[in-house]
Order: C-alpha cells, then structure tokens, then sequence
C-alpha cells in the first residue's frame, strides 16, 4: 500500500490533498445522515405528540361521559333538575373534546366517533326527558327511563370510546417502538461511521507518512555515504512524486562528485607524482649548490692561501709595489668567498634544509665581536662606530648565536658601507619578551619607494649604488629568513640623505618560539 | 732532538701544497695521504703526532676515517683536526662526535692553521 502510494505518479501535495479530501467526504456524509436521522425522528416525535394528543381527549371523553353518568344518577337520588344542568356543561365539554378528536384522527377513527356523536345526541334526548320527568315529580318513570335507556345507551358510548382510546394507545405504543428503533439505528450508523473515519484518518496518515517518511530515509542513508566520501551510489525510491526527482537529482550529483573525485584523485596523484619531481629538482639543485660551493671554495682556499703567505712573507721579502696588488687579491677573494657562502645558506634556507642551532648565548658577545670584526673598516673610513647593550637583557638568551652574529653583521657592515661621513651606532634593547638590535647610521638613506623591495632577493636599492658600494644584494635577504626564523621580525626607517634605522627583533628564548 | 710529525690527508695537490710550504719553514715533518683509505692506512702503519684531516675526501670521508682511526687503539689518541669546506652550521658538532680535537673551515688562513698546530701539538 505504501509502495503503491509511494508510486503514484502525481505530487506529494495532491496525495495529500486526496487523503484529507477522503475524510472530509466521509465526515461530510456522516453530517447529512445525522441531519436526516434527527430530521426524520423529530416529525416521528411530533407525530407522537400529537397521538398522545388525541388519547387524551379520548380519555376526557370518556371521563366526561362517566361524570354525565355520574350526575344523572345524582340528579335521580337529590331529585333536582338542577343537577341535570351540570350534565349540559360537561356535555358541552364532551363535545368540545369529541370535535378535536374528530379533526385529528384517520378515517376509521372518524366513522367511530360519528356514531359516539349520535349515540351522545340520543343520550342528551334521553337526558332532558329525564329532566322533564324529574321537574314534573315522576320519579319513577325517570329513574326507569335512566336504566332502562340511558344507562345501556352510555355504556354502549362508553365502549366505543374505549375503543378509540385503545386504539390511539396501540398506535401511540407503535410509533414509541419504531422511534426508538430508529434512534438505535442511527447510533449504530453514526458510530460506525465514526470509527471507519478514524481508521481511514489514521491509515491514510500512516500509509502516505511512510510514503514521504521511506524515501527521506534512503535520502539520509545514501548522503551519510557520500560525507563518509562513498560517491557514485545511487539512491532508489518507489516515489514517483518530489521525492522522486529529488532522488533522482540526489543519484546525478552523486555521479558527478564520483566523476568529480576521480578526476580529483588523478590530478592530485599526477600534482603528487610532479611535486616529487620537483622535490627531487630542488634537492638536485641544492645538491648541486652545494658542491659547487665545495668546488668554488677548494680553489679559493688555495687562492687565499698562497696570497697570505706570500704576504707573510714565507717566499721571501715582498717588494712595495706588489704588497697593493696582493691586498686587492686578498680583498677580492674574500669578496668571492662571502658570495658563494650567501648563495649557498640561500639555496639551504629555500630547499628548508637551513635549520637554526639554537643554544645559549648573550648579546654583549654578539654586538662584541660584530664591532671587533668591523671596527677597521670603520677607522679606515674614519666614521665614529659605537655599541650600546641594555642592561635589562638577560645574562644568558636562546638563539643561534652563530646566525644572530651573521644578521647583525650584515646590517653593520652595510651600514659602514653606504655612510661616507658621520658614525654608526649598534645597539640591542629588550622589548618585552623579545631582544631588539639595532643599527644606525648617517648614510646615503633610502628613497620610500624602495624600502619595500630591500629585503628580497638580488635587489639593492639603486643599480647605480651597486656598482660604487659593491655588495651581493642577497644579505638582507639571509637576513631577514634567519630573523624569521627565530620567530623575529626585520623592519627599516629612512630618510634620504639622512640615515637608516634597521631593527630587528627576535624572541628573548628563540626556541620556546619555534617550539609555540 | 727527533720532528714531530704531522700527517696531511687531502685530495687537492694544490691545498696540499700550501701545507707543505707553511711547514717548510718549521721543524715539523709532514707526510702526506690523498684519500681517506691511504690516510688510515698511514696513520696505522707509522702513527704521526698530529694529524689533518679534510672532510671530502674520495673513497672515505674525513669524518668516517676519524671514527675509525679512533677505534683502533693504535691511532686512538692521536689529535686530529678536521678540516671542512662546508660552512654548515652543526659540522662543528659533527667534526666533535667523529672524534675530532679540534675543527677548521675552509678556507682557513696558513697563518691560522699554524697556530692551531702548534697549540695542539707545540714544535718543540
């Protein structure tokens, strides 16, 4: 039956519509019967009525024909005509009650009651003879009179009105048993029809509730295996209504996100399948850098070795002339090497192969050797080069002392490079839970406009500076990823023609923030 | 009184050839292996009093020939300075748990590593 619902080829607000409309039919006929039961059981009650009616005054016939008795045999006993009087007014009253009667019953009742007038119009002869009689003083002859006529002649009306009076009863008893029939007729009825209105309110509700409840189940089983990531299935309804496209639509998309993810899975297995390859170039090159740099650096130690020794002297004496052209093969070896151990920690930090060596170390020794190692460029240049370490820092501080160096003496070293006149200063403060350092100059400054490009790869501010200030253009660059690192962050503010500013500032404990 | 003497291994004739000079002018004597197999084999046959030893040596890296001149009781307190042209971070470490005594980056200074020598290992 459900299936069969479910089935029906129409929409799930039609079957609705029918199932309340098949109810409320039968409510509405239940409605029409019960009208026509109380309309039938009222004129059945008004015909009882009036039955009932018509025994009455059968009744005060046949009372009234016994007080006319009654008085004539007073009237006979006191010997007064007067009491023949009171027999005129309860005849009045017979009539009276005989002529209502006459109106309101059927046929053979009439013909009945024709004959109780006429045998009461012969009694009321008889009646006034009596009178005569008992005016006039003859006793005798009136009270042989009475039970000679009058007597046999009341009776005999008196039968008759029992008659009627039985028959009103029997037909009034009738329509009792027939009024009641029908009231327990229409009980059962009505009953029946309640209780088929109900099973049919309850089974429909039950049959199209399940009709709407089944397919909203295999919905939720069928969409709980596509979040579990099951695509592809499909979900099979007996509904040919909503529910059905519904269905329908729910079994299309599940084929297209199958379709969807298996294209997916493809392109992410050939997205794995390159990022391997790409991995394995990367490595290649980082590989590759590394040895290079291994290859540079054999020659260059060589290059650097001999060019010390014969400064050394380890050769013999050096003429003046060549001490210049041996200092300017120093200088430039050492520029070379500088720049292939650049190039080298970039391509680390970029394969993610860079890791820090975080252990302890403090900030005095770190602005101490940074201004050890610079402070002959700075006396060559005659710049005033000037260190400041706060106090608040702690004794002992996490970070890898070796890169922490590195970054401080790449801004330092900049800075002495791009400042013709004036001083820099170096300096490390504690913000907090982090150590600033500083470095200060009163150099060329830095054009707005090429602040933002500073710290990234092979760009310096200006090609033109390049070529009078010489440098790699990647420092700031190793820099900064050394500062971010260690969970720092680098910033610059400058003015053009006035000085830099560049800070950078990382967690006073570096590993606890690598670690966070 | 008898040289002290330094054994140098080191793949590159021209590296090698610095060393040999800068010890040319002290009372050291220098012998000289290229691979880390000849190296070893050097140390055992004759143990020197100190010894060089370069990392990126053909056939067994410096560190390598380290861990097993330190096993052999023959060589096992020998000083040994192991010398990288890798500036990572954590060779140091690395030079330390091989066995070394001490570590140097390439390029050193000839003027330096004679210090180190004879700091390790004094000429007299």
């Amino acid at each position: 039956m459900v299936r069969w619902v479910a089935g029906v080829r129409t929409s799930v607000y039609f079957k609705l519509l029918v199932a309340f409309l098949i109810v409320t039919a039968l409510l509405l006929v239940m409605g029409a019967f019960s009208v026509h039961t109380v309309h039938s059981m009222s004129r059945q009650s008004e015909l009882l009525d009036r039955t009932h009616q018509r025994v009455e005054w059968a009744q005060q016939i046949h009372h009234s024909l016994a007080m006319q008795m009654h008085l004539t045999a007073m009237a006979l006993l006191v010997r007064d005509e007067a009491a023949i009087g009171s027999i005129l007014r309860e005849n009045n009253r017979f009539n009276e009650a005989l002529a209502r009667l006459e109106l309101a019953v059927d046929d053979p009742d009439r013909a009945a009651i024709r004959r109780i007038r006429s045998g009461q119009e012969e009694a009321m002869a008889i009646v006034a003879d009596i009178a005569n009689l008992i005016r006039d003083g003859h006793f005798a002859e009136a009270t042989k009179l009475h039970s000679s006529r009058e007597d046999p002649l009341y009776r005999s009306i008196d039968s008759q009105v029992y008659q009627v009076v039985q028959r009103e009863n029997a037909q009034m008893e009738t329509l009792r048993r027939s009024l009641q029939e029908a009231n327990q007729r229409s009980l059962i009825v009505m009953g029946a029809f309640a209780a088929l209105s109900v099973l049919l309110a309850l089974g429909g509700g039950f049959v199209i509730s399940w009709a709407l409840i089944l397919p909203v189940h295999a919905a939720h089983a069928f969409l709980s295996d596509l979040a579990a990531g099951r695509f592809g299935a499909s979900v099979t309804v007996a509904n040919r209504d909503e529910f059905g496209e519904l269905a329908t639509q729910l079994s299309a998309t599940s084929k297209e996100l199958a379709r969807l993810d298996a294209e997916q899975r493809r392109s992410a297995g050939d997205l794995a399948e390159l990022n391997a390859k790409l991995q394995q170039a990367s490595k290649a090159k980082s590989d590759f850098l590394a040895n290079m740099s291994h290859e540079l650096r054999t020659p260059l130690n060589a290059i650097l070795g001999f060019t010390e020794m014969l400064k050394d002297g380890l050769y013999g004496p050096v003429a003046e002339d060549f001490r210049e052209p041996l200092a300017d093969i120093e200088t430039n070896g050492k520029h070379l090497l500088h720049l292939i151990n650049d190039v080298l920690d970039l391509s680390k930090i970029e394969a993610g192969r860079m890791e820090l060596a975080v252990s302890e170390y403090s900030a005095s020794e770190i602005v101490s050797t940074v201004r050890a190692s610079l402070r002959s460029l700075a006396d060559e240049k005659r710049l005033d080069f000037r260190a400041a370490v706060d106090d608040s820092l702690p004794e002992v501080m996490y970070g890898d002392a070796k890169r922490i160096t590195q970054c401080l003496l790449n801004l330092a070293s900049n800075a002495l490079k791009f400042t013709r006149q004036g001083g820099v200063t170096i300096r490390a403060e504690r913000h907090g839970d982090f150590v600033r350092y500083s470095v200060l100059d009163t150099g060329i400054g830095i054009p707005a406009d090429q602040l933002e490009v500073l710290f990234t790869e092979f760009k310096q501010g200006d090609a033109a500076i390049t070529r009078e200030f010489g440098g790699t253009g990647l420092g700031l660059s190793i820099t900064k990823k050394f500062v971010e690192m260690h969970g720092g962050r680098i910033w610059v503010e400058s003015k053009l023609n006035e000085g830099s500013a560049f800070h950078f500032a990382i967690p006073l404990n570096a590993h606890i923030a690598a670690a966070a | 009184m008898k040289p002290k003497t330094i054994l140098y291994v080191e793949d590159n004739e021209f590296n090698r050839k610095i060393v040999r000079q800068l010890l040319a002018q002290t009372n050291y004597r220098l012998r000289e292996a290229t691979d880390g197999e000849m190296g070893i084999a050097a140390a055992q046959q004759e143990p020197p009093d100190l010894i060089l030893m370069d990392v990126q040596l053909p056939k067994i890296t410096g560190l390598e020939a380290t861990r097993r001149l330190r096993s052999d009781p023959r060589t096992a307190t020998i000083p040994i300075i192991v010398i990288t042209s890798y500036a990572l971070s954590g060779d140091a470490q690395k030079a330390k748990d091989a066995g070394a005594t001490g570590y140097l980056a390439k390029p050193y200074s000839p003027r330096d590593l004679l210090a180190r020598i004879r700091e390790i290992l004094p000429e007299q």
